[in-house]
């Protein structure tokens, strides 16, 4: 009561925001859940929903393509956004404009870097022909055929759109790194390779950690990138359920998106446990 | 020693050019597709120079009428989406950024939870419910639906932005008599106004390209992303570039208006653009 009568101005003004996530997220995801436990037909409370999923082959090539996506363009991100913020932390001729033109992808809608992902990895496109004037190929290749190349093709199209948001959180964390560690660290004799593996990585770790938790999250959810560039070859965990729900498979399509919800929770709880142990989020705000 | 230094200068410059160039060629891509003469792209040899530019596609788009319901209804769509938004969370993150450090951390985790839901587990209760309530293809339902993403983004930036407002502000216009709903509006809120727009802008931004619950909630109108996608399906070439062009421009402009603002905690709270 304490409580009520010290904040009752606040508790007033964060009420209609609590009020509307609660019934427009927290109740539907309870709902999604609960519906995903019920018999399409039935309506009894068991896992036929599951079993009847686990049964298909596409929802587990579902599963197995939207982790593969996941690890494949983190990879990708983490690294070569590593490298464009550790270039952008010098200082050269030219620098703001370089910034800018690495902030780019930042103003291009999602929807559209696939359109135009579509117009360099289409049988027809761009990739193909720059590597046929190369001299690499003769024939052209079908980049979005399916299988594992296409998992390659929207790890690509993910990590070209999301790179300025990591370079920029990654940036951040380098900027953060006082200057006397790297002068303390030259003074002891240390290489550049040792410097960037025993001090920067170590102090970098919570930009790290916010990075990959914001990226893993939306990459674990990716739904317009396969709509455009894959279609109904490869499935991923929410195109799925996407499908489910277009055929009116509502059970099915609430036990995908459970699923989904899983494989994140699952991978933050592992994450926190083996790689963080809880100093990032902490370092945050 | 001095041509060893010259190499790795060159180097380092190299390695500018490719980041520069793996940034804006499909930048360019879309741009040139869209301006081209069908021959010099629909072969199996597409051309990476403009040689020549051709308007006909663009002529096609905007004779066609389909554009204008589709613009006018993402435009509305997001306006609206942006000042709910703003009328919601903007006094929610001032009194979340005026909590004790313990309960405010609690909340902006929470928040930043709800963000971690896949969006097609809840856009499907929600266009259960939305078909019993008659909203499916109305701007109110995606309106509705698109705070669901927005009103947890924007109440993240916000906080921080409010953060920054010394209490003290509040404390000297208590000791004049200003009630708290009083100081809110003609003390703390005039204080935060830049900060207030910059965060209505991304917001708008996000309404304006949101795809996932467009998809689940349109059945016969469509807005701007689901013209695309549909030109997709279809396999309109041009028409793809096109809408797609007309879709980019204003989030070109504004995302780099507001570069200088976009800071890790706003990416905290997740800008995609």
């Amino acid at each position: 009561m304490k409580f009520i009568k010290k904040y009752y101005f606040e508790l007033l003004l964060i009420l209609p925001l609590a009020i509307y996530i609660l019934g427009f997220t927290i109740v539907p995801i309870l709902k999604t859940i609960l519906l995903s436990f019920q018999d399409k037909n039935t309506g009894a409370f068991g896992f036929s929903t599951y079993q009847y999923l686990f049964a298909k082959k596409d929802f587990n090539l579902a599963i197995f393509n939207t982790i593969a996506v996941t690890i494949v363009g983190l990879t990708f991100q983490l690294v070569v956004g590593l490298f464009i913020a550790m270039v952008l932390k010098y200082n050269f001729k030219g620098k703001g404009l370089v910034r800018s033109l690495v902030l780019l992808p930042m103003g291009v809608p999602t929807l559209v870097s696939g359109v135009t992902l579509l117009y360099i990895f289409g049988t027809q496109g761009y990739l193909n022909e720059l590597l046929y004037k190369l001299g690499i190929i003769t024939k052209p290749i079908a980049w979005t055929s399916g299988g594992i190349k296409n998992i390659f093709v929207i790890a690509f199209a993910d990590s070209w759109k999301v790179l300025p948001v990591v370079v920029l959180l990654l940036l951040a964390g380098l900027e953060s790194i006082p200057n006397d560690v790297y002068e303390a660290s030259a003074i002891d004799g240390a290489s550049k390779t040792q410097t960037f593996f025993y001090v920067t990585l170590p102090l970098l770790k919570p930009s790290i950690t916010m990075t990959m938790i914001l990226r893993a999250v939306d990459s674990f959810r990716i739904f317009e990138l396969p709509k455009i560039l894959a279609g109904r070859v490869t499935p991923f965990l929410a195109t799925y359920a996407y499908d489910e729900y277009s055929y009116n498979n509502l059970n099915a399509s609430a036990a995908a998106s459970t699923i989904l919800l899983l494989i994140i929770i699952i991978f933050m709880v592992l994450y926190f446990r083996f790689v963080d142990r809880g100093e990032g989020v902490k370092g945050e705000k | 020693m001095k041509s060893r230094k010259f190499i790795s200068k060159l180097f380092f410059y190299l390695g500018i050019i490719l980041i520069v160039l793996f940034m804006t060629i499909p930048v360019y891509i879309l741009f040139r597709v869209s301006f081209a003469v069908p021959e010099d792209v629909l072969t199996s040899h597409p051309k990476f120079l403009i040689t020549r530019f051709e308007f006909k596609h663009w002529e096609q788009v905007f004779r066609s009428g389909n554009l204008w319901p589709p613009l006018y209804k993402s435009f509305i769509v997001a306006t609206f989406t942006m000042v709910l938004a703003l009328i919601i969370a903007a006094p929610a993150s001032y009194a979340i950024s005026r909590f004790d450090r313990k309960i405010k951390y609690a909340i902006i985790l929470t928040l930043f939870f709800t963000r971690m839901f896949p969006n097609v587990g809840i856009a499907l209760p929600i266009s259960v419910t939305f078909l019993k309530w008659n909203l499916m293809d109305t701007n109110l339902g995606l309106v509705m639906a698109h705070l669901i993403e927005q009103l947890p983004f924007i109440a993240w930036i916000l906080v921080s932005t409010f953060e920054t407002i010394p209490i003290d502000l509040e404390e000297a216009a208590s000791i004049d008599g200003a009630g708290r709903l009083r100081t809110l509006l003609k003390i703390v809120l005039p204080v935060a106004a830049p900060g207030l727009a910059v965060a209505a802008m991304f917001t708008w931004l996000n309404s304006w390209n949101e795809f996932t619950y467009a998809l689940y909630l349109s059945l016969t109108t469509k807005t701007l992303p689901l013209q695309i996608y549909y030109y997709v399906l279809r396999g309109g070439f041009f028409q793809q570039a096109a809408y797609s062009t007309i879709l980019t421009i204003p989030v070109l402009i504004i995302t780099f208006a507001l570069q200088r603002y976009i800071r890790s905690d706003y990416l905290g709270g997740a800008i995609k653009g």
